[in-house]
């Protein structure tokens, strides 16, 4: 009798399975074991903070940072930036996140074969887009999205509604346009080497939160100890992009 | 675990993850609601009995949620024809601001629900996933929400209310203005369940079609609100071919 159970349950499976090539392949169900090998992975969200509040060790802090994630997800082989302005100081001229990062388009650390196989070959970050460097980009947005904003470990980070702690406040010292300040106000923690006095421009991961969808320049936090980040909504985390 | 265990145990969660959201921001409540996505559809595809039928829609949704003494109209544009001159809908649904189910506000006025300057459009207005709520409160289900290999079958979709159904129809750009009269983005001014006889999607000759939005603001290679993409027809089964069942935005002129 077990023997005939388990057959009838696999011919309803094989049923199942010929209705479901009836319908057309929509985007979403595609399968997971189709993962393109994570050295195609060209952008991701740190999977974890530095941990020392603003202080990152200046940018070439935040960027080693990145590459050391990122090596350890298979994707050394790239060179990787932190998506971070600087402000100008004396003998220092400004950065800007946007010129650091190369010129894209980025691909998301979950991508699959099938993505660019088939319908989501458009599925990627392109700079203007994010950026919204026309009004036509800026009012249709891009592919920056809770789904597409993963650690490069391909996991979600914790936004408005998931479990606490929050963790989608994304460092980047950047205006929308994803430059530097201009004015005389601290938006990077003292160029990101201060772990106390100052404050940063964050954006979220998610999207959602103080009133706008700025992924990379929603708000201020209200200062730059880890204890002020976490209070701001974030734990320190940061976008990186490959640049090659 | 059976299915229907799963399906409540979804529920749940996002019940827990709404009430956490508010909690955590501290969203203001108490404001009554100005702004809404329906919570179910006309049913009968791109006809929605013009926007007389789309905005008595609205209106009815409303009242059945204790909100019908303001005058409801859907967000919708119609196109150029003769003797029918074009409506923008941005032009149909008053002033703003705006407010949701919660009381979160959904935008201050026209210019920021719409983005009208480089600034504003980069920012963003609030509408997301967590405020686009219907006139009863729910989050609309949206991508990975609960994958199936059916939540493109109308048969599937229209009783499993937690599939994939975050395509609502707007015939707008992204200004919130019409488009030209020459191709149809419109299901022919929200008359028509016609689909075209080829396959494909978005507008062309002889292609039935509306332009939708995304309230959780995720698809389309873009999550444009109200301007992301065309449907593969005017059919109420076409429009779940998308991930779509024919949903309106419904703001309060008043």
């Amino acid at each position: 009798m077990r023997t005939v159970t388990v057959s009838i349950s696999l011919g309803s499976l094989f049923v199942l399975a010929a209705v479901n090539t009836a319908f057309a392949q929509p985007p979403d169900m595609l399968p997971d074991s189709e993962d393109v090998p994570s050295s195609l992975m060209t952008f991701f969200v740190t999977s974890a903070p530095i941990g020392d509040g603003g202080n990152l060790g200046g940018l070439s802090g935040a960027d080693a940072h990145c590459q050391d994630l990122a090596r350890a997800a298979g994707a050394g082989g790239k060179t990787w930036r932190a998506y971070l302005s600087t402000q100008a100081r004396p003998g220092q001229p400004a950065v800007n996140a946007r010129d650091r990062i190369g010129e894209g388009p980025w691909y998301y650390p979950r991508a699959k074969l099938l993505d660019y196989l088939n319908r989501r070959l458009d599925r990627s970050l392109h700079k203007s887009q994010i950026h919204g460097d026309t009004l036509e980009e800026a009012q249709r947005g891009s592919n920056m999205s809770k789904e597409f904003a993963l650690t490069e470990k391909g996991e979600y980070v914790n936004g408005v509604g998931d479990p606490l702690p929050t963790r989608h406040d994304m460092l980047t010292g950047s205006l929308p346009d994803g430059r530097a300040f201009t004015d005389d106000a601290d938006h990077t923690c003292n160029n990101w080497t201060s772990n106390g006095a100052g404050s940063a421009q964050v954006g979220h991961s998610d999207r959602i939160g103080n009133g706008n969808q700025s992924w990379n320049s929603s708000h201020a936090t209200t200062g730059c100890s880890q204890e002020d980040l976490i209070s701001s909504g974030g734990i320190g985390l940061f976008y990186c992009f490959a640049v090659d | 675990m059976s299915k229907a265990l799963i399906h409540a145990a979804i529920l749940a969660l996002s019940l827990l993850a709404a009430a956490t959201a508010r909690a955590q921001h501290g969203m203001p409540g108490g404001t009554p609601m100005t702004f809404f996505v329906t919570s179910k559809p006309i049913g009968d595809g791109g006809n929605l009995g013009g926007l007389a039928g789309a905005d008595a829609h609205c209106q009815n949704l409303a009242a059945a949620a204790g909100a019908g003494g303001r005058t409801w109209r859907a967000y919708l544009s119609t196109q150029d024809r003769p003797g029918a001159p074009a409506v923008s809908a941005r032009d149909r649904i008053g002033a703003g601001p705006w407010y949701n189910f919660d009381g979160v506000m959904i935008a201050r006025d026209l210019a920021h629900l719409h983005g009208d300057t480089i600034e504003l459009a980069r920012l963003g207005n609030n509408l997301n996933k967590r405020t686009g709520l219907t006139e009863k409160g729910q989050i609309v289900p949206g991508l990975n929400d609960y994958k199936h290999p059916r939540d493109t079958d109308w048969e599937y979709v229209k009783t499993t209310p937690y599939s994939n159904r975050h395509e609502v129809l707007t015939g707008s750009q992204l200004d919130g203005r019409e488009f030209p009269p020459d191709l149809d983005y419109t299901c022919e001014n929200w008359t028509s369940n016609r689909d075209p006889e080829a396959p494909g999607m978005g507008a062309g000759p002889n292609r039935p079609n509306a332009q939708i939005g995304f309230p959780d603001r995720n698809g389309g290679g873009n999550g444009s609100w109200n301007s992301s993409h065309g449907t593969t027809g005017c059919s109420q089964t076409a429009l779940v071919r998308t991930h779509g069942v024919g949903m309106l935005y419904c703001f309060a002129i008043n």
